[in-house]
C-alpha cells in the first residue's frame, strides 16, 4: 500500500463526523495529495520519495481529524431539533394519550420508518441516529411481549424472534458504532427508558396496564421530553466528554425517577442492573469502535 | 518562533479570506499562492489548511463547491460569500489600524 493510500485510510478511520461530510473531506484530501506528488515528481523526486512526502507534508492524520471533528462537532439548531424530534413525538403520544388510538401509533411508527430510511439512504447524518432508536425500540419492546404468550409460542417466539432480532439489533449497532461510538449511544438512548416503564407498569393484566398507562401518561411524557432535550443537547455540545455526560446523567436521573414511579414493585436489585445496563449501553460502544474499526477497516474510496 | 505562529494563527482568517475574495480557489491552490504571494514567508502545514477552511465554511463566510478541470481532475472551488465579505472588510480595516499603530510606535520619534 502506497504511503498515499495508508494516509487517507489513517485519516478516514479517525475521522468524527456525518459520512457525507466525510467522504468529501477525504476526497479533498486525495486530490492534495495527488496535485502534491505531481509537484514533487516533477522536483526529481522518484516515485516512492514523492509518494512519501507528499503524506508527510500534510501532517498526522489523527491531529487533522481531531481538528476537522471540532470544526463540526457542534451540529446547528435546525440538526438538534430535527434529533429531539421522535422524542417528542413520543411523548405526544402519551401527553395527549393518543397511544388509545389505533390510528396514532402506526402512523407514527410508519413516519419513523420513512424518516430512518430517508437519512440511511441521504449520508447518514447525526440527527438520523434518534430516529434509529425508536426504530429498534418496538422491536426489542415486541420482543419481551412475546414472552408472555401462552406455552409453547413463549418457547416458540424466544427460538425464532429473539436471536433473529438480536442478530438486527447489533448488526445496526455495529455499522453505527463504525461511524462514531457516540452516535451508537444517541441511539441506544430510549432503550433502557422504554424497558424501565415496561417494568414499571406491568404486563399481567391487560386491562390494568391500560389503566397504568392513562394514569402514567404525563410522567411519561416528561420522560421522554426530556429525552427530547438530552438529544438536542448532544448536537449542540462540541466537546465530546460533554456529549457523552449529556446522554448518561440524564438517563440515570430519569431511570430513577421511574424506579420512583414502579408500581409493579420490582425489586431494588433488577432497577439497578437496568441503570448498569443503560451505562453500559451508553457508554460500552466506546470499548467497542477501536475493535470494531480495526476489524472492518476498508480502503478509502474517492 | 511561537510568536510567529501566534501571529498566523491571529490572522489566518484574514488571510484565506483575502485571497479567496481576489480568486475562487481550491486547497492546494491556496497554499501555493500564500506561498508566492509572501515570497515563502507563510507556509502552512498543508494538512492544517483544511480544518481553516471548513471552519470558514461552516460559518458561512465560504462556500465549497467540486470543479470538474479541463483535464477531467475534480477540485473543491472555495468561493467567498457575501457574509464573508463583509467579516473580511472589517478584519481588513482593524488590521490596517492596527499595523498602522504598530509602525507608528516603531519608528524612531522624531521630536
Amino acid at each position: 500500500m502506497s504511503f498515499k493510500s495508508d494516509y487517507l485510510n489513517k485519516l478516514k478511520e479517525s475521522l468524527r463526523v456525518d459520512p457525507a461530510i466525510k467522504r468529501d473531506i477525504v476526497r479533498e484530501y486525495h486530490a492534495h495529495l495527488e496535485d502534491r506528488y505531481q509537484d514533487l515528481r516533477e522536483s526529481g523526486l522518484s516515485e516512492e520519495e514523492a509518494d512519501k512526502a507528499a503524506a508527510k507534508l500534510l501532517g498526522s492524520p489523527r491531529f487533522i481529524a481531531k481538528q476537522i471533528g471540532e470544526v463540526y462537532s457542534q451540529g446547528t439548531w435546525q440538526q438538534a431539533i430535527f434529533a429531539a424530534l421522535p422524542h417528542l413525538l413520543v411523548a405526544l403520544l402519551f401527553a395527549l394519550h393518543w397511544w388509545k388510538n389505533t390510528a396514532w401509533v402506526p402512523a407514527v411508527i410508519l413516519v419513523v420508518i420513512g424518516i430512518v430510511i430517508y437519512g440511511w439512504s441521504h449520508g447518514k447524518p447525526t440527527w438520523l441516529f434518534p430516529w434509529l432508536g425508536y426504530c429498534l425500540t418496538p422491536v426489542i419492546a415486541i420482543g419481551t411481549l412475546l414472552i408472555y404468550l401462552p406455552g409453547s409460542w413463549a418457547w416458540l417466539a424466544a427460538i425464532a424472534y429473539i436471536p433473529l432480532t438480536m442478530t438486527i439489533i447489533l448488526s445496526i449497532t455495529k455499522q453505527t458504532i463504525k461511524i462514531d461510538w457516540l452516535f451508537a449511544s444517541l441511539m441506544l438512548l430510549p432503550v433502557p427508558i422504554v424497558l424501565g416503564w415496561r417494568l414499571a407498569l406491568g404486563i399481567e393484566d391487560i386491562t390494568q396496564w391500560q389503566a397504568r398507562l392513562y394514569e402514567a401518561g404525563q410522567l411519561i411524557a416528561l420522560t421522554f421530553a426530556t429525552l427530547a432535550l438530552t438529544a438536542a443537547s448532544f448536537i449542540r455540545l462540541r466537546q465530546r466528554w460533554a456529549k457523552a455526560g449529556a446522554l448518561v446523567a440524564p438517563e440515570i436521573l430519569l431511570l430513577i425517577i421511574v424506579a420512583l414511579a414502579d408500581k409493579n414493585a420490582t425489586s431494588f436489585w433488577i432497577w439497578l442492573f437496568i441503570i448498569l445496563l443503560a451505562v453500559v449501553l451508553l457508554l460500552g460502544p466506546a470499548t467497542l469502535e477501536k475493535k470494531i474499526r480495526q476489524g472492518h477497516t476498508k480502503p478509502a474510496k474517492f | 518562533m511561537n510568536h510567529e505562529r501566534e501571529l498566523l494563527k491571529g490572522s489566518t482568517d484574514l488571510l484565506l479570506l483575502r485571497l479567496i475574495s481576489f480568486q475562487s480557489m481550491y486547497g492546494y491552490q491556496i497554499i501555493k499562492e500564500l506561498g508566492r504571494r509572501s515570497n515563502g514567508y507563510f507556509r502552512f502545514k498543508e494538512g492544517t489548511l483544511y480544518p481553516a477552511l471548513h471552519r470558514l465554511e461552516r460559518n458561512g463566510l465560504i462556500e465549497g463547491k467540486w470543479i470538474k478541470l479541463p483535464g477531467g481532475l475534480e477540485r473543491r472551488y472555495y468561493f467567498i460569500t457575501q457574509k464573508g465579505n463583509k467579516v473580511m472588510a472589517e478584519r481588513l480595516s482593524v488590521w490596517q489600524n492596527f499595523s498602522t499603530a504598530v509602525d507608528l510606535i516603531m519608528q524612531p520619534s522624531s521630536g
